[in-house]
């Protein structure tokens, strides 16, 4: 009987899936376990695994396509099965581009399970953005004409219907409807028909307004469209709900970095033989969880009727993604940070900042962050304001260390000052309390021998 | 009809001709009301016909809604064909037991043994400054209630032809007419016809815009859609005429020409007319939308009396306007 292997559930939230990769094609044999395809949800891109053996009959599912749960990808023959008798079992003609309905027909419905951590396949999840993806001010969103502000692609019944008949991509049209909806007249345009109706259906109800319109926004001046990845859509999503939901505000200080950068030098000096390197970051993590541990409201989360106040105290550190592979950002995630010391605060953000650009993060290393850190001094930034990361209390955006003419002792000196600048959720902390963190997190850093015990 | 220039008559005249020839036709149909009679009736509807008819089939009641309709049941119950007039629909609301309770459900509860084929006719809707417990549209109202039909005019031409329908039928019928249309004169035919319910009527072709009505915003969807074409925009326009049975068909028929829909209806829209066609589009062709179904209906608010802000919270061709605008993504 054929086996039917359709878009698995593969987080809580999921409703459909990009299918990213293929890894195999009609024809191969597979074994249980193999891997099949990578899946993009909307917080990372996963591998999707077969539990069953047998020879891929039909693949259904176009590279690229969003697909809902539960719709069938692949159709997979099982041993002693021909391919066309797999395929005749589900109802699929042969030669039926990119059928994605779930057909029933006598095949034995199969949903690839999600990922579990006991599965001994080795799912390895290749995460690419989200949990706490979107903590930087500097990550806001383009946004799209093809998606609402919730990250879901608007189509109006009917210019669904068209697309499907004249197997269009709608990821490849442009939405003139409210919120970007995609509506007839952007699928006919996509397909080349009737698009000069299309383009003049605006003016002829309207003339007196694009006689005088200098410019007149039609589909084809808006210059390429780039499709959003889901990270993208992530951020987007997340960054507006938390700018317009949160009550921000902000607060500053200058913090004398001298001290810090030669303790820093020091301990460099003294553990290069060991291979170890601290940053300046390594410390800020480090001096933010203490410094959460005397005021721990910054450590809590808003719930509308009362405040969660986290048990752990676990800090996320934003990590810019290279623009090679698509940008973004994630926020990894240094659990009990305050339990640790700044030797394996050190080695765990390497770790899993390599790991960010690299193959990617698991749910779990971007989730549960309770305070986040972004720094951009890597890039000389004098000062800036982060967005707050929800469900996180605050964040902190951290400036360069910069030589500057500062006052020490009553005298004109040059010394390094870094600007620290937190963003808090007035819901939670008022602004005395953020002034009070600050002084606190100042203390440590300009004294930060206190950070070594 | 026929090539020669039909005369051309108004509404109350139409509404006349159909139960006079009924009753030339049919020695069981009568005319009950408050004023039909000696009057001539309060709107003139019935003007002459106590001289042909006399005073047993045209007949004088007190003001007693509820009294007369429940007279007339019992009359419909017992094999006779009667036409009661309410002056208007919003006076029948004293007699809301027997015309909800007792009419609709006696074939039904007697298990067939009693049929009660009456007519209830009169006014529906705004009657311009009636103030609010006198100008109610009962279709969203009454439309709710299994055992009725109700039929719903715009033209002289459609009320003859329904009203005949409506005296034949063997079901209670709920007829609403308009007192802003009495005077309304269209073509009406000398040769007898009949009208079937459940069966729109396309009273303006398009491609663009589907708009669906009932009643005296008909008129209202025309104006509009003449407008609309100045524009370049062609609207179909579709008559429902009967409420019960709907038309659906014709009007599937339509959105999935045209792609976009508007239903305009004079009841207030919290479950009205206009929602149960939406939904109905909704459930039948809903792959062939472009856009959602636009609703025009009166204001969620007691009808006011003042000129200004009644005519401010009616269907008009501003608002249909605007709705198919819309709808069509043009605004």
């Amino acid at each position: 009987m054929a086996i039917e292997i359709k878009m698995p559930r593969l987080s809580d939230t999921m409703e459909a899936g990009t299918l990213v990769k293929w890894n195999v094609k009609e024809g191969d044999k597979v074994e249980a376990g193999q891997v099949l395809a990578d899946i993009e949800t909307d917080k990372a891109t996963m591998e999707m695994p077969t539990y069953d053996a047998g020879r891929v009959a039909k693949i259904l599912c176009p590279v690229g396509a969003n697909v809902a749960v539960g719709e069938t990808l692949m159709i997979l023959a099982e041993e002693g099965e021909s391919i066309e008798q797999a395929v005749q079992s589900v109802g699929v003609g042969a030669g039926e581009p990119a059928a994605r309905e779930a057909k029933t027909g006598g095949a034995r419905q199969h949903e690839a399970r999600g990922i579990s951590e006991s599965t001994s396949t080795a799912t390895i999840m290749k995460s690419k953005s989200d949990a706490g993806a979107g903590a930087a001010s500097a990550a806001t969103s383009n946004g799209s004409d093809g998606e609402s502000a919730s990250g879901r692609m608007l189509v109006s019944p009917l210019a669904r219907r068209i697309a499907e008949e004249n197997d269009l991509d709608l990821n490849a049209v442009k939405g003139t409807g409210p919120q970007g909806r995609i509506i007839k007249r952007d699928v006919l345009a996509a397909l080349g028909q009737d698009a000069s109706a299309a383009a003049a259906a605006p003016s002829k109800a309207a003339p007196a307004l694009s006689a005088s319109a200098p410019l007149l926004i039609t589909p084809t001046n808006l210059g390429g469209k780039v499709s959003l990845s889901s990270m993208r859509q992530t951020i987007a999503r997340r960054l507006v709900e938390s700018k317009t939901t949160i009550p921000h505000y902000q607060v500053s200080v200058s913090v004398n970095a001298d001290p810090l950068l030669d303790l820093r030098a020091t301990l460099n000096e003294q553990l290069a033989s060991q291979n170890v390197k601290l940053s300046v970051n390594d410390f800020l993590v480090r001096a933010c969880a203490l410094a959460i541990h005397q005021h721990p409201h910054f450590n809590a989360a808003w719930k509308g009727d009362s405040l969660l106040i986290g048990e752990h105290i676990n800090v996320g550190v934003a990590v810019a993604l290279p623009e090679e592979r698509g940008g973004g950002l994630v926020v990894a995630t240094l659990r009990d940070a305050d339990r640790k010391g700044l030797r394996q605060i050190s080695a765990e953000t390497k770790a899993l900042a390599d790991k960010a650009r690299g193959k990617g993060l698991s749910l779990e290393e971007m989730a549960d962050s309770t305070f986040t850190i972004s720094n951009l001094g890597m890039f000389d930034v004098d000062f800036f304001t982060a967005i707050i990361n929800p469900p996180n209390a605050a964040i902190l955006a951290v400036g360069a260390a910069l030589k500057k003419p500062v006052v020490r002792n009553d005298e004109l000196a040059i010394g390094h000052e870094m600007a620290c600048t937190l963003s808090c959720d007035h819901r939670i902390i008022d602004g005395a309390s953020g002034a009070r963190f600050l002084q606190t997190l100042k203390g440590m850093l300009e004294n930060p021998a206190t950070l070594l015990v | 009809m026929t090539a020669v220039a039909t005369r051309q008559i108004q509404f109350r005249e139409a509404l006349r001709e159909a139960m006079s020839e009924e009753m030339r036709r049919d020695p069981r149909v009568f005319l009950m009301g408050e004023e039909v009679a000696q009057y001539q009736g309060a709107y003139k509807v019935s003007q002459g016909m106590l001289e042909e008819f006399g005073p047993r089939r045209i007949i004088d009641t007190p003001i007693s809604e509820n009294g007369f309709a429940g007279l007339g049941i019992g009359a419909a119950m017992m094999g006779l064909r009667p036409i009661i007039e309410f002056m208007s629909w919003s006076f029948s609301l004293v007699a809301a037991d027997q015309i909800l309770n007792n009419a609709p459900k006696m074939l039904y509860m007697s298990g067939g043994q009693f049929g009660c084929p009456i007519v209830f006719r009169g006014n529906d809707g705004a009657g311009g400054q009636l103030g609010s417990t006198h100008s109610w549209a009962v279709e969203g109202l009454f439309s709710n209630v299994p055992g009725l039909r109700i039929a719903i005019p715009s033209t002289p031409y459609d009320a003859k032809g329904l009203l005949k329908t409506a005296i034949r039928c063997d079901d209670p019928v709920f007829f609403l007419e308009s007192e802003r249309m009495l005077g309304n004169k269209g073509p009406v035919p000398e040769e007898e016809y009949l009208i079937a319910f459940g069966v729109a009527d396309i009273k303006r072709a398009g491609t663009d815009c589907t708009i669906v009505s009932f009643g005296r915003p008909v008129h209202f969807c025309l104006e509009a859609a003449e407008k609309l074409a100045a524009e370049g925009i062609e609207c179909e326009v579709i008559d429902g005429r009967t409420i019960r049975p709907l038309d659906i068909d014709t009007i599937i028929e339509s959105v999935k020409k045209t792609g976009y829909c508007v239903v305009v209806d004079q009841s207030w829209p919290f479950g009205s007319v206009a929602s149960e066609v939406a939904a109905q589009v909704y459930e039948r062709a809903m792959d062939y939308l472009d856009n959602r179904v636009y609703r025009v209906c009166s204001d969620d608010v007691p009808a006011p009396y003042s000129k200004v802000l009644e005519q401010a919270m009616l269907p008009h061709a501003g608002k249909i306007i605007e709705a198919v605008k819309k709808a069509t993504y043009l605004a």
